[in-house]
């Protein structure tokens, strides 16, 4: 009996793992203080998890968690609501799309594949942002948010990765 | 941790529905955020209630880092950089003196002129909590709020010129759109040559400066400052500098949000102030010497349209015959004697005694 309940516990923490860092990445994302006074736009902290946890654990990061988390952006960034929900749900669906594609690749690859996510979804923010303004925003600090993201996901995968294999299981490389 | 029956995979037809539900939801939140831009305001200024605390003191050390990154690049340069800023105290000091003889030469012509002077500008100190640098919002958070009387739509000035207006209030903080954001609008003035434009920002470092006139003719080099149409912000606010960038007329500001840490708030939701009562003290006729003509005072409602002669310039103002008057003799053959030596007549008027001492 306790050997059920301890695997049943074991189920509902591993489960809320991806959400969590999801919600850590959104408040990581944007905590109004900067080491660079806002030299530089952060990372996206949030669409991290949502990338890895969809590749390796889709049951996990369901696309309404990546809707969520995108309407949580919205309200934490303080942009017009809907800029980042829509483009979270859409970098999902194409991600989820060509997950084997996306999940076989690995070292080089792998950054360069959530590159590729990121730039969908930061098109995908820049098209709905010119619709919301009526006109085009300049894409300086959308580039370097970009930058700054692919840079980051180098770590935050790795830690993603212990995370995952100690608390939720092995990863698709491991098999 | 065993896992291996879990069910991985999701069925590929309710995994497409329940997607294509999703993105309608957030293309019909993207409408709604569109209709109702404040859709998340009143959460968000709970929200930046509830950390302010928390922020101040995690920003210390983060603030703390950044001014040491920031002051790395000065170690090699700080010699020329204290001559530079020698000369810059120099010259600056003349400008004061300036400042100063100008500013007292406009208050001695609005007097004459019983000009209605500026609304009074209230002003409130905060200081800078947080900021936010993002693709569409560029922004400050302050620890003041509606509890300290900060209102939408105030402006946000360092002591160098604008950073930006007040857009959203909580109780005690409240956030700052600052002049380079995608969203900011600001009736600007260039100078010389009083040119009306308007200043968008754009999240770029410079905003453009849009002229009001077809066909106007800006210089670059010429000073911005705000105009203060629309009675939200004060005028003569200094913004910065005209750039040309090779294809649009942009603005180099003059604050810099980066380094801003106390801020002011400025107040101008105030009806414009009276025109003061002319008293014959502050006329430049008592400081040469001659004393105006004393009269009863009067309430404002009594009081007469100017006359001609508060129009007239310093050096033909005629001071007719004052029973007070000191020079000219026929006044003072018309004036009453005193009863007792020193003091003023019985039936004079005592409301002019300061004039006579004065």
């Amino acid at each position: 009996m306790f050997d059920r309940l301890d695997i049943s516990f074991s189920r509902s923490f591993a489960a809320v793992i991806p959400f969590g860092f999801a919600i850590l990445g959104v408040i990581l994302s944007n905590a109004p203080v900067s080491l660079l006074r806002g030299a530089v736009p952060p990372p996206m902290f949030s669409l991290m998890p949502i990338y890895f946890w969809c590749l390796v654990r889709p049951d996990l990061m369901p696309a309404w968690i990546a809707f969520f988390i995108g309407m949580m952006e919205d309200f934490f960034s303080g942009g017009p609501p809907g800029i980042w929900t829509l483009s979270y749900v859409v970098t999902y669906a194409l991600v989820d799309r060509e997950r084997d594609a996306f999940a076989g690749l690995s070292g080089l690859g792998a950054i360069l594949g959530f590159a590729a996510a990121m730039l969908v979804a930061t098109v995908c923010g820049w098209l709905v942002a010119a619709f919301v303004y009526g006109r085009l925003p300049p894409l300086s600090v959308l580039s370097m948010q970009f930058a700054m993201s692919v840079l980051f996901y180098v770590p935050v995968a790795m830690i993603l990765g212990r995370v995952h294999r100690k608390f939720v299981g092995p990863l698709r490389s491991d098999f | 941790m065993a896992n291996g029956t879990w069910k991985i995979a999701r069925g590929k037809g309710s995994a497409q529905l329940s997607m294509a539900i999703l993105a309608v939801l957030a293309v019909g939140l993207v409408v709604l955020g569109k209709a109702q831009s404040q859709l998340f305001d009143r959460a968000r200024a709970y929200y930046s209630d509830a950390i302010a605390p928390s922020l101040k003191s995690v920003g210390k050390p983060f603030d703390g880092v950044a001014n040491w990154f920031g002051g790395v690049g000065h170690f090699f340069d700080v010699y020329q950089e204290n001559l530079r800023l020698k000369a810059e105290v120099a010259e600056l000091k003349k400008y004061q003196a300036e400042k100063q003889v100008l500013n007292a030469r406009i208050q001695r012509y609005q007097l004459l002129l019983n000009a209605v002077p500026d609304p009074a500008q209230e002003s409130i100190t905060a200081r800078v909590i947080g900021r936010d640098n993002r693709p569409f919002l560029d922004t400050l958070i302050l620890d003041a709020g509606k509890s300290r009387g900060v209102k939408p739509g105030e402006a946000v000035v360092d002591l160098r010129g604008m950073l930006g207006r007040v857009f959203l209030t909580g109780d005690h903080t409240s956030w700052v759109i600052l002049l380079t954001d995608l969203n900011s609008r600001v009736p600007v003035v260039v100078e010389p040559g009083n040119m009306q434009a308007m200043l968008t920002g754009d999240n770029s470092g410079q905003p453009s400066l849009q002229p009001m006139q077809q066909g106007a003719q800006i210089k670059e080099g010429s000073q911005v400052v705000t105009s203060g149409d629309g009675g939200l912000l004060p005028n003569g606010v200094p913004v910065g500098t005209v750039v040309w960038d090779g294809s649009d007329w942009r603005v180099a500001l003059l604050a810099d949000a980066s380094s801003a840490d106390d801020v002011r708030v400025v107040d101008l939701k105030q009806p414009p102030e009276q025109p003061p009562a002319v008293t014959p003290n502050e006329l430049p006729a008592v400081a040469a010497g001659l004393a105006p003509l004393a009269t009863k005072p009067q309430t404002p409602a009594q009081a007469p349209p100017p006359s001609a002669n508060s129009m007239t310039p310093p050096g033909t103002y005629v001071t007719p015959p004052s029973p007070y008057a000191i020079h000219p003799p026929a006044a003072q053959q018309a004036a009453p004697k005193p009863a007792v030596p020193g003091q003023p007549a019985p039936n004079a008027d005592n409301s002019n005694d300061d004039q006579v001492d004065q």
